[in-house]
């Protein structure tokens, strides 16, 4: 039952490009993208509840790294996606040795003031990223077309979640969820949890940085809105709001609201303000998110 | 004969409150020892400072004549403490088989399959009387129920040296004779040392070999259960002296 549904999902994600014009090819391609950083935050926040603010952040180190070599030094996209995925880990790495043991609201502060800060570095080393103005960067194909890089998206995000899925399965998964539980009990119980946490936020920012290098080579124009907050808030309404902690729910929220902001984009960037509020309200009264509300409105039948 | 635990001049204090001050006690092997005392005696800071929750300020904690007060909780659990908490802490929101399996994860031994775990597990499970229940939540348990499940989940870690937390507290005595049982096997057929906070007084004194007794953070006596019971100071304690 569940492996028919989800060849099912399988089937119309490969027939998608065949019914949709270019324009909703285009938002289904966005989506992907935020399910991949949907999915990433999740693993820190939902599955460790550690709050990290600077998931767009890396994303926004994936997509210069990768846009920089390519333009810069003539590197293959392909290269600079790995070599950007790469950096965005060891970054998170050296981010989170310094502010993990401290743990909770410290963890959120550091890694929102640093999002700031690599926010205004983008934003001024102007000579390099040509600020505000956006970074011309090549694409992946020499060719354009949404077709191919709808299924390079495809292709990325299912390896990447069969990954996650992997791991959250294994003993780390485990370890993961006994230190959301209750780290003390985890660790008496001889989970080493800061090692533990260290884990899921370096490779969360790794993915981060690959969903960002993807995202920068497909738009081919990068901009310092990819390390934003505003960003970063649009991720955390998705994961919020499909149900943190589960693993479908963030790819759900993704898809779910990177489809409505499409409808309501004549409001401007009032949809954020939609999705905040959305967010609260379900993070107060459903903290499970739609996931956790369909499978209560499912038991009740 | 060298004991299995021991404790030299163990302090610790919280801001102005010195909570334990200069105890020192010995476990041998095999030994099933009571801690008691009144409330804020230090009994449960005491286990802290074992497990490495809080560690010692001053003096020294050894586990097989190794020091091990510098070490974190995670490394003294690998070393081969397990515990038990006062108020229970079983991973509510995961299943009783995936709680056991955190123990045996948590011990990292290497070298064992994924279905030897697991087989390891439900084994811990069926010796505390959790066999039908691997995979329940353990939100969803009973008192007792969560209180043999932390059992399991200790248990799966492969201590030498079980720290028990009131394991008692909140049963009735059909439980409590149960629970008994459960804790003699733990000593005799896993040979592993126990000792044991306990506030149910009858059953503390008939299962213990030996007791040691906190007040205001030091320890006050030490000796077979009759003795402990007839010293001066202990009733004193418990009753309250001239001054109370």
């Amino acid at each position: 039952m569940k492996r028919a549904g989800l060849a099912g999902v399988f089937l119309i994600a490969i027939l998608v490009p065949f019914f949709l014009n270019q324009y909703w090819l285009h938002v289904a391609i966005i989506s992907l993208f935020y399910v991949m950083m949907a999915s990433s935050w999740n693993l820190i926040a939902g599955y460790t509840g550690q709050v990290s603010f600077a998931h767009a952040a890396f994303a926004g180190v994936g997509a210069y790294t990768s846009g920089m070599l390519a333009l810069y030094g003539g590197v293959h996209p392909a290269l600079g996606i790995i070599a950007g995925t790469l950096l965005a880990g060891v970054l998170g790495l050296g981010l989170g040795g310094l502010c993990i043991r401290m743990g909770g609201i410290y963890l959120s502060l550091t890694t929102l003031g640093f999002s700031e800060i690599l926010r205004i570095i983008i934003t001024n080393e102007e000579q390099w990223t040509r600020g505000t103005m956006g970074l011309q960067i090549p694409g992946v194909f020499s060719v354009y077309s949404k077709t191919h890089y709808y299924f390079l998206f495809l292709a990325v995000t299912l390896a990447f979640l069969v990954l996650m899925r992997r791991l959250l399965n294994s003993d780390t998964g485990l370890a993961f969820r006994a230190v959301l539980n209750d780290e003390l009990a985890a660790s008496t119980s001889g989970i080493d949890t800061v090692r533990v946490r260290l884990m899921a936020f370096t490779s969360s920012s790794a993915m981060a940085g690959l969903a960002g290098g993807l995202y920068g080579h497909y738009l081919m124009l990068i901009t310092p809105d990819i390390p934003s907050l505003g960003q970063m808030f649009l991720v955390l309404a998705m994961a919020v709001i499909g149900g943190m902690g589960s693993f479908a729910g963030p790819i759900i929220g993704a898809i779910a609201l990177e489809f409505l902001s499409e409808y309501i984009r004549i409001y401007g960037e009032y949809h954020l303000l939609l999705f905040g509020l959305v967010a609260l309200v379900i993070a107060r009264f459903a903290p499970s998110g739609m996931v956790g509300l369909w499978e209560k409105i499912w038991r009740r039948r | 004969m060298k004991p299995v635990l021991e404790g030299r001049d163990v302090s610790r204090s919280f801001g102005g409150l010195m909570a334990l001050h200069r105890v020192s006690f010995q476990l041998f092997e095999g030994e099933i020892v009571g801690l008691i005392g009144p409330n804020g005696s230090g009994k449960t800071t005491l286990f802290n400072a074992i497990t490495g929750v809080f560690p010692p300020q001053e003096g020294e904690i050894l586990l097989d004549g190794k020091p091990i007060s510098r070490l974190k909780p995670f490394q003294i659990c690998r070393m081969g403490i397990g515990r038990t908490f006062q108020i229970v802490r079983p991973f509510l929101k995961m299943t009783c088989l995936e709680n056991v399996l955190v123990g045996i994860v948590g011990k990292d031994e290497k070298g064992t399959s994924r279905e030897e775990r697991v087989e390891q597990a439900l084994s811990e499970l069926e010796f505390v009387g959790l066999g039908g229940q691997s995979h329940r939540l353990a939100g969803s348990l009973t008192l007792l129920q969560k209180k043999m499940l932390e059992l399991a989940r200790a248990l799966a870690t492969r201590p030498r040296v079980l720290l028990l937390d009131e394991v008692l507290a909140g049963l009735n005595p059909s439980e409590i004779l149960q629970a008994l049982d459960m804790i003699e096997a733990i000593r005799v057929k896993r040979k592993v040392t126990i000792f044991w906070v306990e506030h149910v007084m009858g059953a503390i004194m008939t299962a213990c070999q030996r007791i040691i007794v906190l007040d205001q953070g030091r320890k006050i006596a030490e000796g077979p259960p009759d003795e402990v019971r007839s010293n001066p100071r202990v009733i004193e304690a418990y009753l309250g002296g001239a001054d109370a």
